[in-house]
């Protein structure tokens, strides 16, 4: 605690030698702190001035610990918040399957609660002839509340998370085409068609637009609740996302008049809550203080992320983060494929009857795996109509057998995240399993064997942790103080994924390798291919392949006038940058030979693509691949 | 701008200060212009040296990685952008590095410098100090300097292997069997305390590496001084215990670096390396090739 924030001056007559420390807003008279320890506060007459004042120094600290306990009460939340709150960024935790908000209350995290009292919400988008209604508030009042059934009856769009911002030859698309709105895909690298059915007609829509939606129902949920409007939001996003996924989250809360302030991966943002964590049980004196090292495994129902963070001090650095594309909505189609083995031709196109036909095995599956959790076997009894019944008993290991690849990936993205934080399973203080899948048993015996531990980190909520973590760096992000330092924290990220730029041919050159801390600046130097290359192209990716092809495009620009030179004499410098709230800026230009002959320096923010950059790729290394290539130039050696 | 690239580093180490006249300012000022001689290592290739980054982080050179990662995250408190605002940013990125390039040095060097951060390993060598009279036994022998009563008993009986040391007040074994054997055995025998014994060789360096008092971690004013440990043969076992931990960890470091490193070279990289290395093995004798062509080359015309 800051001495300057102490709030036990407030406790001590006006001419004490305490009354310097006095801030203006602690200081602000509070009638029920104020009257109740002075009882006990009268002093004995005869007594000398110092020790006076030790007594009175004494009871302040008691008195201190009667603030802490008052602060529980409505009387000390309005008085801090006041001044910080207007300006308060509020943390949304977007999921594939649930959404949940959440806003620092002046001195803790509260998530709110829509009007049908639930704290996650689900996600998705009813379409309704003239009317849009989002999960937010699940149709208002009761009588035309939306059920499971409803949602999966096609006129509902779900599952935005993981189509934003792919093209249409992402598997993951591939694989949401057996949702019941219509996805369509033409495998040529650009948006797919998504679509609602409104009175048996299918209305187009987009992700983003759908997302928007949502978030504006979430919005005004706030707001309503907050009595002021909101404009800043800290948004959690799973570390898969590419950055021009987050371009397109960006733009769907601009599309729903919010701004976005931070865009934190998940497990990053559990870090943060187990940051401060830690730092209260130090204030409590009951931590250590010495560097804690957490492994955060989250998995939900679209994305899977791993991440290793190291905790001191309310810092929490992030030493690595992985994720992929394996959550919860693979596992189910996985089991309804098995349950059901002919699957794909059952349900080739999207009739009526083969949509409500496939709502029910979904909700029936969803279901049965939702009790296997707790069961040892469960039973799928379903009639999905014109005489095909599926009968089923599901038990452990068949359920672990389906899902093999995904368990395989969850493993792989933990196993990378230690080497990459260069640390062996003994290492780790702390395992924090947070998601819903983090609750099928297999996942967590299997996270928790890789690192070698008996049991999970148990104070954190594993559905409210990340909408916590957000609204925490959304305080922190907007600069609200907390007198009782439980705002004193400060995330570290680090880079999920290698940035670099296209070189030598098809290889791909990583300027900013992945896990590099962030904010960054690195920098490497280029040359030239061709005797008297003029211009050069430098296209931007990012991604973990070795080749450029493998990775996402980002965005390019040219360097022209590079002054004539026979190949490889020419150093062309191209920097990137990654500034606190993620913005990536490359800025390239010719370095050698200086002087005024030399074009003056390019900065370009990325990403610069919009759409289809799927074929933009192939086409630039087609047009351009050749003749406008770059070199890596080898790192000079210092004399 | 091209300050920015860090291509004239030495213009830019004011630029990316803040102005806020922070302690670590003023810390760096005298050393402004300092010359050049002490670049050495690759982390120099900005024109920044360890040591300025140690003046960056506000540590002494030889501060632990515990002191290290202290210090990085004070000031990250202080100046990440999350905090200070944009402002922050150049600083930071400061920080960064510094933090980066010192690990980076730190867990490198874990072999000479990284066995330092273990205050107990400090100085040994893996060779005994006792010399070999002979060829190397199966056992030693090894006096236990914190029951030796200085009694010179052993001395007086096998001078040659057993020597007083007057400062400790205790004996100790100079050369391993120095003396006749007989006279060795007559020696452990005549000790009053019991405490000469005989050792496993490869047990015998740690042993008399820890029975040397070795200096204690201050506090401020409290600690610091020499110490040994009381029972050196449990001490033993437990320092055997960490070397062994540690040399895994630098084996798993080194396996876990090589193969899977985010940071190791690209092929790109890699050739270039390889061109560059040929070039340089052969550019003297390209050199002396052509001064040789450059000789007889006017010969000719003439």
């Amino acid at each position: 605690m800051r001495p300057g924030y102490s709030p036990f001056p407030l406790l001590l007559p006006p001419s004490t030698s305490f009354s310097p420390l006095r801030t203006p807003r602690i200081a602000r008279p509070q009638q029920l702190l104020f009257s109740y320890p002075k009882k006990r506060h009268r002093a004995p007459p005869g007594d000398s001035p110092t020790r006076r004042r030790r007594r009175r120094r004494r009871l302040a600290k008691m008195a201190e610990q009667l603030y802490t306990v008052a602060s529980d009460s409505e009387t000390t939340g309005e008085d801090k918040s006041q001044p910080s709150f207007p300006d308060v960024a509020i943390g949304i935790d977007i999921g594939t399957s649930k959404c949940s908000v959440a806003v620092w209350n002046g001195h803790q995290v509260e998530l709110l609660k829509n009007t049908r009292n639930q704290k996650g919400m689900r996600s998705y988008v009813m379409f309704k002839d003239d009317t849009l209604s989002a999960g937010v508030t699940g149709g208002a009042a009761k009588e035309n509340a939306h059920e499971e059934r409803d949602i999966l009856s096609g006129s509902a769009i779900f599952n935005m998370k993981r189509l934003i911002g792919r093209m249409d030859t992402d598997e993951v698309v591939q694989a949401s085409k057996t949702l019941p709105f219509l996805v369509q895909t033409l495998g040529i690298g650009v948006r797919p068609f998504i679509a609602a059915l409104v009175n048996n007609m299918w209305r187009s829509t987009t992700p983003e637009e759908v997302l928007a939606i949502f978030l504006l129902e979430l919005k005004a949920l706030v707001e309503m609740h907050l009595k002021h409007p909101v404009r800043n939001a800290v948004l959690t996003i799973p570390v898969a996302f590419s950055r021009f996924q987050q371009t397109r989250i960006e733009r769907a809360c601009a599309m729903a008049g919010l701004h976005v302030l931070r865009l934190m991966p998940e497990p990053t943002a559990v870090a943060l809550l187990y940051a401060q964590q830690q730092q209260q049980l130090v204030n409590d004196n009951m931590g250590s203080g010495i560097e804690k090292i957490a492994l955060i495994f989250n998995m939900g129902a679209g994305y899977c992320d791993a991440a290793v963070a190291a905790t001191a001090g309310g810092v929490s650095q992030i030493r690595a983060l992985s994720g992929c594309t394996a959550g919860g909505e693979d596992i189910l189609q996985n089991i309804m494929r098995h349950v059901v083995p002919n699957f794909d031709n059952l349900y080739a196109g999207q009739t009526m009857d083969r949509i409500q036909s496939m709502s029910l095995l979904r909700m029936a599956t969803q279901d049965a795996i939702h009790k296997l959790v707790n069961q040892e076997t469960v039973e799928i009894n379903i009639d999905l109509g014109n005489g095909h019944k599926v009968s089923k008993v599901l038990d452990h290991s068949e359920f672990e057998q389906v899902n093999r690849a995904i368990f395989d990936k969850c493993e792989k993205i933990i196993n990378q995240c230690l080497v990459d934080a260069k640390l062996v399973p003994e290492d780790i203080n702390d395992v924090i399993l947070v998601g819903g899948c983090s609750k099928i048993p297999r996942i967590r015996s299997l996270v928790l064997g890789l690192c070698k531990k008996e049991i999970s980190y148990k104070n954190i909520d594993a559905l409210e942790a990340a909408v916590s973590g957000a609204a925490l760096e959304g305080a922190i992000a907007s600069g609200v103080n907390d007198p009782s330092g439980s705002l004193d924290l400060l995330t570290i990220q680090a880079t999920p994924m290698n940035l670099g730029i296209r070189a030598n041919g098809d290889s791909f050159a990583a300027i900013i390798p992945r896990n590099t801390t962030v904010p960054a600046r690195r920098d490497m130097l280029f040359t030239t291919t061709h005797d008297n290359q003029t211009e050069a192209l430098i296209a931007v990716y990012e991604g973990e392949g070795e080749r450029a092809e493998d990775n996402h495009l980002l965005g390019y620009f040219k360097i022209t006038g590079i002054p004539a030179a026979p190949k490889g004499t020419v150093e062309i410098s191209v920097c990137m940058d990654i500034d606190a709230t993620n913005v990536l800026r490359v800025f390239a230009g010719v370095v050698k030979p200086q002087g005024p002959a030399t074009p003056p320096f390019i900065e370009v923010r990325m990403p610069t693509l919009d759409d289809g950059h799927g074929w933009c790729g192939q086409a630039l290394a087609k047009m351009y691949g050749k003749t406008l290539d770059l070199a890596v130039l080898p790192k000079k050696l210092q004399p | 701008m091209v300050g920015f690239f860090g291509t004239s580093a030495a213009s830019d180490h004011c630029h990316l200060l803040p102005k806020n006249g922070s302690v670590h300012h003023e810390l760096i000022r005298p050393h402004h212009n300092r010359s050049r001689s002490v670049i050495r290592c690759c982390s120099a290739a900005r024109g920044r040296t360890r040591d300025y980054y140690y003046q960056v982080l506000g540590i002494t050179v030889h501060s632990t990685p515990q002191e290290i990662k202290e210090a990085y995250r004070k000031l990250q408190k202080k100046h990440h952008p999350d905090i200070a605002g944009y402002k922050g940013h150049d600083y930071t990125l400061l920080l960064n590095e510094a933090y980066k390039v010192l690990m980076r040095d730190n867990s490198m060097h874990a072999g000479g410098r990284g066995r330092s951060r273990v205050g107990l390993g400090v100085g040994y060598t893996g060779d005994g100090y006792s010399s070999w009279n002979g060829p190397v036994r199966s056992q030693a022998l090894f006096v236990d300097e914190n029951k030796c009563i200085g009694c010179r008993e052993c001395v007086h009986h096998a001078a040659r292997t057993f020597a007083m040391d007057d400062v400790l007040g205790s004996a100790h074994v100079e050369i391993q069997f120095g003396d006749l054997d007989q006279q060795i055995q007559l020696a452990v025998e005549s000790c009053p305390v019991n405490c000469i014994h005989w050792v496993e060789s490869h047990e015998l360096p740690v042993l008399e590496f820890l029975s040397r008092p070795q200096p204690k971690e201050g506090h401020g004013i409290f600690g610091g001084g020499w110490e040994r440990p009381r029972n050196v043969f449990a001490a033993a076992q437990n320092f055997a215990k960490r070397l062994e931990r540690e040399e895994q960890e630098l084996e798993r470091d080194q396996s876990s670096r090589s193969p899977n490193d985010c940071e190791a070279e690209t092929e790109a990289q890699a050739k270039a390396r390889r061109c560059a290395g040929e070039e340089l093995r052969w550019k003297t004798l390209f050199d002396a090739w052509n001064g040789l062509i450059g000789c007889r080359k006017p010969g000719t015309d003439r």
